[in-house]
């Protein structure tokens, strides 16, 4: 912690960044933090209530922040994913932004949780992380702890859903996307979601329809889920930020299970390996074509 | 507001006959914005097309759907009455009533049904239709050939005679390539030198031939109509425009022993020196890694090592101090014609995935010989003046054994494909060295022989029953040398029997491979080759000489193992294509190309990836102050081919392809 | 829908004759419904096609689309590997497929009420098969109601 803030100071003192992006103290957990003074820097903490992906500030979509300088962004292995992925796409160019990588042992589920990790209340995407120490960063700070505690929570939900018939679960998420009131928070909080205007918002024509009903709430998670395929860092803030509690990230899971199976592909903190969409093999499977 | 004419076709009794054509056009005069609609016995007629022009002008139409045969019949037909009629054409579209629906249904009233139904379709596809004008590019009507083989010579001189100033480019230092080598051509056993020099000269001499000999292709920059090429021209260390090729400097060279590349080794030359006698431009090069003076100003040695020719040289021509220099020609097209490299038999191979055949023995048996050695020593150019003598002792060889497909479809030593034309040229040696070694024995090991071609098959019967070539249909496992001879143990597959023969030479018919280097060239050019480095046709059957990126076209052994006349006649191929492209003073191109919304962008390019033409480049976007605010995709309309693939990697939509335009596509599938 | 031409049953006891939508690319498939044409096959008169450029071009958003259409199956056809006329083409589709009917498949879109194949210009013959494997499958299947009644809702 003392390391961040010291490193943050020194960032700022020195000029080479104008705002540091980090975690504070907030009313249920930790919150984004902005800091832009060598004093404010002892707000900065990092524990296992950092879950959010602090990445989605560096979207070019959020102009606002853009202008206000340098960002030194605070990142896990799990958001370098996505740091990765605007590097990738040409969203940001890597000397825009200062990466203080921090080693992580894992977040929980609600950045409101406390007590040790346990089975329990670690987010989905801990287990078996291999992005414990993220790459690619200007700094790493921290020491790595232990690794967190392992779950099949989200796995499993999705065999749930997988060994229901066709009915059942197009039941099962009809009544799920039937509370979806399309506020897109999902999008919002995504940070592969970089475009300058979503396919939701046009209405020329308008393949998603945008009004709170099942049809262009599945039409959009539809939508969502294939844009992020190969792209999709994992983060789950879609699920956590959706006020309707809907499950969206065992659809996300579900497809990067069938990037990784498919393209023995999983979106890494390494900008230069490419997303297998938008690419191909001559040899590629097509079973499933007559 | 849209005014759709509906115009439904009985094709005679082919639509008519399972089609309620009458049903079908009462059904879509009450679609809406459809003003007129209408059913006719034939309207590609005279009369029919009539009926569309005239409402056009009467009903002032602004869309035409025509429900009749399939648009791969008509459109262009239907296109043109439109426009015609003072209507775009892109205003026109077909539905498809009768291959896709009249000759494939029986029951009348579902066909009707669906024949109104892809109507329906189509003409609310076409309230969306924009009038669309064909692209104009600019051209300029001058080619560039990379590779100075027979090829790339025929190539030139096709489009040179055909008024068309051609920029020829050649990385050795004469042109002429492997041709130029070969002592007498199947199946006519003429002389190469003799029918492939005149052509040469022919070149060289060309006042609209302007050729770059020891030149390579550094960077290709533009499109189709409009590349722009950065050529290397290598140090010869002559000034090309003093020297007259007199040799004065070759004689005095004091380098004398260096293996001579034409000789394939065989033969030796000084380090200036000129390839061969014929050599076009018989100009002279210095070899930097053997002459004396380089080498010592590169140790920056004080006091010259040598520079005897420079002091031999009557014209000042010699320049040790010479460096690259690099030209940039404008050109509308370029021809590929960099040709095949022989498949190395030992351990060094130029590409990946391929291994040699140790168990031959070449390089270290004296007297294995690869099938370009032996066209050297039975030329007449050729170090031993066209006497058949084997190379370690130059004795008069008595046994000589051919051995057919060395690399060529052999899958473990990384080539499956057949070379195709090492069966013929194994022939035309054995009746080589038949005709000059008439009490010698030529035998051969063949797997198959593959001879179709004209005057081909014959060939080979020739070799075998006129001039007693001993085929054996079998592999050799091992050569050794034994005392002089060489040891040959392989199978006879035919007879079954194991057999050991004691040759004096033994000739190793090598597969042709892709030049090394062939895939940073196609990276430079954006044209696709296979596994082997060969580039890639457009489409193999009816694009043979066309590459996926318009605007270059593929000659040779470049694009697949390939013989002199098969070589020809592509490249009179490309030189037709390149010269009906040039009969125009622009290109026009057909306006269903994609362009970019600059507005919703946001410079992801997932497009740039899925394009398979390169024709997404990257567009800067200015803010008022002159910096950039942000890069963008943007399509050139020069190089995209209408396939759309683009579109959907768009995930905003902001990339749209004419004529299927996202709106376009969606109101079809609304009328469902 | 429009009621005037639905092949679909308007009602009671009429059999249930599935809609079916193929997107298909103009140089193969469509040139190989074509040639089913000009040979003659006869085949299930349940698909209407959208010709497209290229598989490259078809969205998987306009699968979506047919369904909340009231499409009960959807056909996605195209060159064969390696005769793409754009050459890549209908391998980027492959790719865009294969992640986009496991999606549908998970979200409830049973898979059997799509098709997805390679006809070429000369498999006139294959394509009526295509046509009919899938209008039968379909038929089995009913009428896409999930999916409908959520249009309702609509």
């Amino acid at each position: 912690m003392r390391e961040l803030q010291e490193l943050s100071s020194k960032l700022l003192s020195e000029g080479d960044v104008s705002v540091v992006i980090g975690y504070e103290e907030g009313p249920r957990g930790v919150r984004p933090a902005f800091i832009r003074t060598p004093e404010e820097t002892n707000r900065l903490v990092f524990d296992h209530r950092a879950v959010q992906n602090l990445a989605v500030y560096l979207s070019p979509r959020r102009a606002h922040l853009r202008k206000r300088g340098r960002p030194a962004v605070v990142i896990k292995g799990c958001d370098a994913r996505a740091v990765a992925g605007l590097l990738r796409e040409s969203q940001i160019s890597r000397d825009d932004v200062v990466l203080i990588g921090v080693r992580c042992g894992g977040v929980y589920r609600d950045p409101e949780s406390n007590g040790p990790l346990s089975e329990e209340n670690v987010a989905d995407r801990c287990t078996g992380c291999d992005l414990r120490e993220p790459g690619h960063v200007d700094h790493l700070v921290g020491e790595l702890p232990s690794e967190p505690p392992a779950t099949d929570r989200r796995k499993s939900r999705i065999a749930g859903i997988e060994a229901m018939s066709p009915e059942e679960r197009f039941d099962f998420w009809s009544s799920e996307l039937e509370r979806c009131i399309r506020c897109h928070a999902c999008r919002e909080v995504c940070p592969m979601c970089v475009c300058e205007r979503c396919v939701c918002e046009k209405t020329d024509p308008s393949w998603v329809e945008s009004s709170p009903h099942l049809r262009g709430a599945l039409a959009w998670q539809i939508t969502h889920a294939l844009h992020l395929a190969g792209r999709c860092s994992d983060c789950g803030e879609c699920e956590r930020a959706c006020p309707a509690g809907i499950p969206l990230s065992l659809i996300k899971g579900k497809v990067n299970q069938v990037v990784e199976d498919r393209f023995d592909y999983r979106a890494g903190d390494d900008p230069d390996v490419p997303s297998p969409l938008g690419d191909f093999r001559l040899e590629d499977d097509q079973e499933f074509i007559k | 507001m849209a005014r759709i004419g509906v115009f439904v076709c009985h094709c005679g009794e082919n639509i008519g006959r399972t089609v309620d054509c009458e049903a079908v056009a009462n059904a879509c005069g009450e679609l809406p914005g459809v003003v007129h609609a209408v059913d006719y016995k034939y309207m590609c007629s005279d009369p029919g097309q009539n009926l569309i022009k005239e409402a056009i002008a009467e009903k002032n139409l602004t869309g035409v759907v025509v429900a009749a045969c399939s648009p791969h019949m008509h459109e262009k037909t239907f296109r043109k009455a439109t426009e015609g009629a003072g209507l775009n054409p892109y205003l026109c579209e077909m539905t498809n009533i009768r291959e896709q629906c009249s000759w494939i249904h029986e029951d009348r009233d579902a066909a009707t049904a669906k024949a109104i139904d892809l109507t329906r379709f189509i003409s609310e596809k076409i309230k969306r239709n924009s009038p669309l004008a064909p692209i104009s590019i600019s051209l300029e009507r001058r080619a560039l050939v990379i590779g100075g083989g027979i090829s790339g010579l025929q190539a030139a001189l096709d489009m040179a005679d055909g008024g068309r100033e051609v920029v020829l480019v050649e990385k050795q230092p004469s042109i002429g390539g492997h041709m130029s080598r070969l002592s007498e051509t199947f199946p006519t056993l003429d002389c190469s030198q003799c029918i492939l020099t005149p052509r040469m000269v022919e070149v060289h001499q060309h006042p609209r031939i302007k050729l770059l000999t020891y030149s390579e292709i550094e960077s290709v920059d533009g499109y189709i109509g409009n590349f722009s090429v950065k050529i290397r021209k290598k140090a010869r260390g002559v000034d090309e425009t003093r020297c007259n090729g007199c040799g004065e400097c070759q004689s005095v060279c004091p380098m004398k022993k260096i293996p001579s590349e034409f000789d394939a080794g065989l033969g030796n030359r000084t380090a200036i020196y000129v390839p061969f006698p014929q050599a076009v431009p018989n100009i002279p090069v210095i070899d930097r890694e053997n002459c004396l003076r380089i080498k010592g100003m590169q140790k920056k040695k004080a006091k010259a090592a040598c520079g005897r020719c420079a002091e031999a040289c009557g014209r000042d021509a010699i320049d040790f101090e010479q460096e690259d220099t690099f030209v940039t020609e404008k050109v509308g097209a370029i021809v590929v014609a960099t040709g095949y490299q022989l498949y190395s038999i030992g351990k060094e191979q130029t590409r990946k995935g391929i291994t040699g055949y140790g168990e031959y023995g070449y390089g270290t048996v004296p007297d294995v010989i690869d099938g370009m050695q032996f066209e050297r020593i039975a030329s007449a150019s050729g170090p031993s003046g066209g006497e058949i003598v084997r190379p370690s002792d130059g004795k008069v060889p008595k046994r000589v054994v051919f051995l057919q497909c060395i690399g060529s479809r052999e899958p473990s030593k990384g080539i499956e494909y057949c070379s195709k034309l090492c069966c013929m040229y194994v022939a035309k040696h054995t009746m080589l060295y038949r005709h000059k070694v008439h009490d010698g024995e030529a035998i051969v090991f063949y797997m198959d022989i593959r001879a179709g071609g004209k005057g081909y098959d014959e060939f080979v019967r020739r070799a075998i029953e006129e001039d007693g070539a001993k085929y054996i249909r079998g592999r050799v496992s091992s050569i050794q040398r034994e005392g002089e001879k060489v040891r040959l143990t392989g199978f006879d597959t035919l007879s079954g029997e194991q057999m050991e023969i004691d040759a004096d030479m033994v000739v190793l018919a090598t597969a042709m491979q892709a030049q090394p280097g062939i895939e940073s060239l196609a990276q430079k050019l954006s044209v696709s080759y296979d596994g082997h480095g060969f580039i890639n046709e457009a489409h193999p059957k009816l694009r043979p000489v066309d590459t996926n990126t318009a605007g270059v076209f593929v000659a040779g052994a470049c694009q697949a193992p390939r013989d002199i006349p098969d070589s020809v006649a592509m490249a009179s191929a490309t030189a037709s294509k390149v010269l009906g492209m040039f009969s125009k003073e622009r290109l026009e191109r057909e306006p269903t190309v994609a362009g970019v919304d600059k507005v919703t962008c946001s410079g992801c390019f997932h497009c740039e990836r899925a394009c398979p033409y390169g024709a997404v480049e990257r567009y800067e976007v200015l803010n008022r102050s002159g910096e950039v605010e942000k890069v963008i995709a943007e399509v050139n309309e020069g190089v995209c081919q209408g396939c759309g693939s683009c579109q959907v990697a768009c995930p905003s939509k902001s990339i749209e392809l004419e004529g299927f335009t996202d709106a376009q596509i969606f109101a079809a599938i609304n009328a469902l | 829908m429009n009621e005037a031409t639905a092949a679909r049953p308007s009602s009671e006891g009429e059999a249930f004759e599935p809609r079916i939508v193929a997107f298909v690319c103009n140089w193969c498939t469509y040139t190989g419904a074509d040639l089913a044409g000009t040979s003659r096959i006869q085949m299930a008169p349940n698909v209407r096609i959208v010709r497209l450029p290229c598989t490259g071009r078809i969205d998987p958003l306009f699968v979506v689309k047919a369904f909340e259409r009231g499409a009960d199956g959807v056909i996605v056809s195209g060159c064969h590997p390696g005769d793409c006329h754009y050459t890549a083409g209908n391998y980027h589709a492959r790719r865009r497929f294969a992640v986009f009917r496991e999606t549908l498949s998970f979200l409830g879109i049973d898979l059997d009420r799509l098709t997805f194949s390679w006809v070429s210009a000369s498999e006139g013959r294959k394509w009526s098969e295509i046509v009919n494997e899938t209008t039968a499958r379909v038929r089995e299947l009913g009428p896409f109601t999930s999916y409908r009644d959520l249009v309702d809702e609509g």
